[in-house]
C-alpha cells in the first residue's frame, strides 16, 4: 500500500533506534524508496570547542563527515542508495525548511520519551516540527 | 543573513536578561533593611575568613567609605556573602572540628568569634605562665575560641587522592615525563586518528583554562596567608597532581564519544556514568555524573569566572583610576566581550585569545627569571625561607598544617588536578591511544604549578612583598586578599613599568580562562538539560561575569574555592574506583611502547622504506 504516490517523504535521523524505526515505517509508506529523503541535523559548534579554537574542524568538514557516517549506518541497516541531506542548526527549523524546499508530502518523526523538565524547557523536536511544518507530519508513538 | 540576525537578537536579549538578573540581586539586597544589609556586609567576610584561616587573626574587613549608607554594590556583596558563600562554606569546607584538636601553634592574639562580643585578647596576657590550650575560652563572654588547624575535608581528599594515584600508577609522573614531551611534540602522531586537535593543541587548550589568575593571584594569596613555606607545598602538590591529571585524562579519552560529524565529547560526566556502569555501579555512576555536572557548572561560575574577573579587576584598579570608582564598567565590558563569543558566535576573538596563552606563559616565566636574576643574591636565602617555612613555620601562618593546607589548596585551585575539568579538553585530542593523551596531560600540572606558580612564588619571596614589615605599602593587598596587585608590586620592585605589562597579561589570561570555562560549563549543562537550552546557561554565565566585578575579593575567593574544589568529590571517587582499568590500560600501553610495538612516526617511515 502506498498513500503518497510521487510525493517526497522526509525522515529525520538522529542515529537513535527510534529514528531508524521511523525510517522503517516511512519505507513501507512510499511507492519507491527514491521518494525518501533522510535528513540529519548537526548542532551549531561551540565557539570555545578545542577544534574551533585551532581551526581543525569546520562546518563543511563536519557535514561531509556526517554524510559519510549516515550513508555507512544506512548501508549497515540495509537501506542502500537512499538520498541523504546534512545541515546545521536547530533541528526543528532545519527539518521544516528542508521539507518546504522539497515541497514534501509528509514528515515522519518519532516522539521520544523526554523528562518533564526537558519538555517544559524546550519541548521536543517533534512538537516543533508539528507546529512549524507546512505539510502533514506523522508522529510515531514510542513503544 | 537571517542566521546572523538571529544571533544578534539572542545576544541583545541575553545582555538585557543578564543585567536584569544582576539588578535583581541589588533589589533583593535592598529589600533587607539597610541596617542588616550593612551588618551582613561587615560580619560575613570576617566570619568566613576566620573559618578559612582558623588561627589567623585577620583584621576586620575595611569599613566602607560612607559607613551609614552602603551603596548598591556593597549591598549585592553583603547579600552574596551572607546568603551564598556563608552557608555553602559550612557544608563543603566542613573540617570535622579539626580546629579543636589539631595544634597549629599559638597565635599572639585571638578574637572572639561571637559577633556580639568580638573582643580581641593577647594570648600572652591570658596565659602568662602556662602554655595556651587549643580552645581558649573568651574571658568576656565565655565563647570558645578555636586556634587549631583547619583541615577542610576537600583539601585532604585532593591530597590523599594525588598520593593514591601516584602510587597506583607506579610514579607515572616521573617515568612518563620524557615520553610526554615526545608525544606532545608529535613524534608518535599517525594519520587518520580520530579526534579534533593535535596533542599539543589539546594541551594548550587545557592550559588556557588552568593558567590564569590562579598562578598569579592565587600564589600571592597563598604566600601572604601561609608564608614562604606555602611554595614548598604548592610544588609537592603540583608534582603529585600530575598523576591525578594523568588518570582523569586517560579516562576522558577512554570513554569519549565521537559524534557522526567527527566532533568529540568526553569528560567526567561521561566516564563517571559509563565507566562506573561497566564495573556494575550504574546508579552510583549516574549520581556522581549528575553531581559533577552541577558542581562543574558552579565551578565555571566561581573559579573559572568571578575569581578571574575579580582578581583581574583588582589589578586594573591599581592602574586605572576610573575603574576604581566604577568597577562595574569593567564587568560590563567583559560581559560584552565574552557575550559576543559565546552567544554571538564570533569565533576569531576567542581563538586568538587562547592561542596567545602559551606565549604569554613563556613571557611571564622570562620576566620572572629577570626579577630573580636582578635579585640573585636573594635566591639562596629564599629557598632557605621556603624550606624552613614549610617544615617549621611560625604560628602566625597557622603552623605546619596551616601552611600545608594553604599550599595544597592553591595548587589544586591553580592546576585543577583532581577536579576533572581538563579531561573535557583532552578528550578532543586526535589519538587511538587513550593512555598517550593522559601522559600528555601530566605535563599540565608541571607547567602550571611546578614552573609558573613556582616562578610567581620565588618572585614574591625574593622581593619580600609578602612581609608587611618590609613592605608596608602592600599590607592592604595582603589583608584584603588581593593577590594580583601583590604580585604586581613584587615585579615593580625591579621594573617600574612592569605592572602595566602584567595587567595586560592578567586580563588576557582572565579572558581566555573565562572562554574555556564557559565551554566546560556548557558541556555540563548540555549533559543535564540538552544542547538546545544552553543559552540559559550562557546568560547565567554572563550574569556571574558582571557579579564578579562588584563583589568583594574575599567573598569571591571563598566562593570560587568552594565551587571549584568541590568538583573533586565526585571526580576523585569515580576515578579511584576506575583506577584498576586505567592501570591495565597503562601497563598494556607501556609494554607495547617498551617492546617497540608502538613506533614513532620517523620509525614507521624507515620501516616502509626498508
Amino acid at each position: 500500500m502506498n498513500w503518497l504516490p510521487r510525493r517526497i517523504v522526509v525522515v529525520p535521523i538522529d542515529f537513535s533506534e527510534a529514528s531508524f524505526a521511523a525510517l522503517e515505517t516511512a519505507v513501507e509508506m512510499v511507492a519507491d524508496p527514491s521518494h525518501l529523503r533522510v535528513v540529519h541535523v548537526l548542532p551549531d559548534l561551540e565557539p570555545a570547542e578545542p577544534g574551533v579554537i585551532w581551526h581543525t574542524i569546520d562546518d563543511t568538514g563536519r557535514e561531509e563527515h556526517a554524510a559519510k557516517a549516515l550513508q555507512a549506518e544506512l548501508a549497515k541497516r540495509g537501506y542502500e542508495g537512499l538520498a541523504t541531506h546534512v545541515c546545521i542548526g536547530d533541528p526543528g527549523h532545519e527539518i521544516v525548511n528542508y521539507a518546504e524546499q522539497l515541497d514534501a508530502g509528509l514528515v515522519v518523526v518519532p516522539s521520544k520519551g523526554k523528562s518533564a523538565l526537558q519538555r517544559l524547557l524546550l519541548g521536543s523536536v517533534a512538537d516543533r516540527i508539528v507546529r512549524l511544518a507546512h505539510c502533514p507530519v506523522l508522529v510515531l508513538k514510542h513503544h | 543573513m537571517p542566521k546572523h540576525n538571529r544571533f544578534t537578537t539572542w545576544y541583545l536579549v541575553a545582555l538585557l536578561l543578564s543585567l536584569t538578573i544582576a539588578l535583581g540581586g541589588v533589589l533583593v539586597a535592598q529589600e533587607a533593611t539597610p541596617n542588616s544589609a550593612s551588618q551582613a556586609n561587615e560580619e560575613q567576610p570576617s566570619s568566613v575568613e576566620a573559618e578559612a584561616e582558623g588561627s589567623l587573626p585577620l583584621p576586620a574587613a575595611a569599613a566602607p567609605a560612607v559607613a551609614d549608607e552602603p551603596d548598591w554594590m556593597e549591598q549585592v556583596d553583603g547579600y552574596f556573602g551572607a546568603h551564598i558563600v556563608g552557608p555553602l562554606y559550612q557544608v563543603l569546607f566542613f573540617d570535622f572540628w579539626s580546629n579543636r584538636w589539631i595544634p597549629a601553634g599559638t597565635p599572639e592574639e585571638v578574637t572572639c568569634p561571637d559577633p556580639d562580643c568580638g573582643h580581641t585578647h593577647k594570648v600572652a596576657d591570658l596565659y602568662p605562665s602556662s602554655k595556651a590550650p587549643i580552645v581558649i575560652p573568651c574571658p568576656d563572654c565565655g565563647e570558645e575560641i578555636c586556634t587549631g588547624a583547619q583541615v577542610p575535608l576537600v583539601v585532604l581528599w585532593l591530597f590523599l587522592g594525588a598520593i593514591f594515584f601516584t602510587l597506583r600508577m607506579g610514579f607515572i609522573n616521573v617515568r612518563g615525563f620524557w615520553h610526554a614531551i615526545r608525544v606532545t611534540k608529535g613524534d608518535y602522531d599517525k594519520p587518520g586518528e580520530e579526534g579534533e586537535v593535535s596533542h599539543f593543541q589539546a594541551l594548550a587548550s587545557a592550559l588556557s583554562a588552568t593558567v590564569g589568575l590562579g598562578n598569579i593571584a592565587g600564589v600571592a594569596i597563598a604566600i601572604s596567608l601561609g608564608g614562604p613555606g606555602a611554595v614548598f607545598w604548592l610544588i609537592v602538590a603540583g608534582l603529585l597532581g600530575m598523576s591525578t591529571k594523568f588518570s582523569e585524562c586517560t579516562l576522558g579519552q577512554l570513554y569519549r564519544k565521537v559524534d557522526p560529524d567527527g566532533t568529540v565529547s568526553g569528560g567526567p560526566m561521561r566516564y563517571l556514568r559509563d565507566g562506573l556502569a561497566e564495573i556494575g555501579l550504574k546508579p552510583l555512576g549516574v549520581v556522581l555524573a549528575t553531581i559533577f555536572a552541577i558542581v562543574c557548572m558552579g565551578g565555571s561560575f566561581g573559579g573559572g569566572n568571578v575569581f578571574q574577573v575579580g582578581q583581574s579587576l583588582e589589578m586594573l584598579r591599581s592602574q586605572v583610576e576610573f575603574l576604581d570608582t566604577y568597577p562595574w564598567v569593567y564587568g560590563l565590558i567583559l560581559v560584552v566581550l565574552v557575550g559576543v563569543v559565546i552567544i554571538g558566535g564570533i569565533r576569531r576573538i576567542a581563538s586568538t585569545a587562547e592561542k596567545i596563552v602559551p606565549t604569554m606563559c613563556g613571557l611571564y616565566v622570562l620576566a620572572s627569571l629577570y626579577i630573580l636574576a636582578v635579585n640573585y643574591h636573594q635566591i639562596v636565602p629564599a629557598f632557605g625561607k621556603i624550606l624552613s617555612g614549610a617544615m617549621s613555620p611560625s604560628a602566625m601562618y597557622g603552623g605546619f598544617i596551616g601552611v600545608m593546607i594553604m599550599g595544597i589548596r592553591r595548587a589544586a585551585f591553580s592546576n585543577e588536578a583532581g577536579l576533572g575539568s581538563a579531561s573535557i579538553a583532552h578528550a578532543a585530542a586526535k589519538t587511538d591511544e587513550p593512555v598517550s593523551e593522559g601522559i600528555v596531560a601530566l605535563l599540565e600540572p608541571f607547567i602550571d604549578t611546578v614552573v609558573v606558580c613556582t616562578m610567581t612564588g620565588l618572585v614574591i619571596v625574593v622581593t619580600g612583598v609578602y612581609d608587611k614589615g618590609l613592605h608596608p605599602e602592600c599590607a592592604e593587598f595582603i589583608t584584603d586578599g588581593k593577590g594580583a596587585p601583590l604580585t604586581a608590586a613584587a615585579f615593580s620592585t625591579a621594573i617600574s613599568w612592569f605592572p602595566w605589562i602584567l595587567t595586560i597579561a592578567v586580563c588576557l589570561f582572565a579572558y581566555s580562562t573565562l572562554i574555556s570555562w564557559s565551554y566546560y560549563g556548557e558541556r555540563c549543562w548540555s549533559h543535564l538539560f540538552g544542547h538546545k537550552t544552553a543559552i540559559v546557561y550562557k546568560i547565567l554565565f554572563l550574569a556571574f561575569v558582571f557579579l564578579g566585578s562588584i563583589v568583594k575579593a574575599q567573598n569571591i575567593i571563598d566562593f570560587s574555592d568552594l565551587m571549584i574544589l568541590s568538583m573533586a568529590f565526585p571526580n576523585i571517587l569515580g576515578v579511584a574506583l576506575l583506577s584498576g582499568k586505567i592501570r591495565r590500560a597503562l601497563d598494556d600501553y607501556w609494554s607495547r611502547l617498551k617492546s617497540g610495538e608502538i613506533k614513532t612516526a620517523a620509525e614507521m617511515e624507515k620501516g616502509i622504506e626498508s
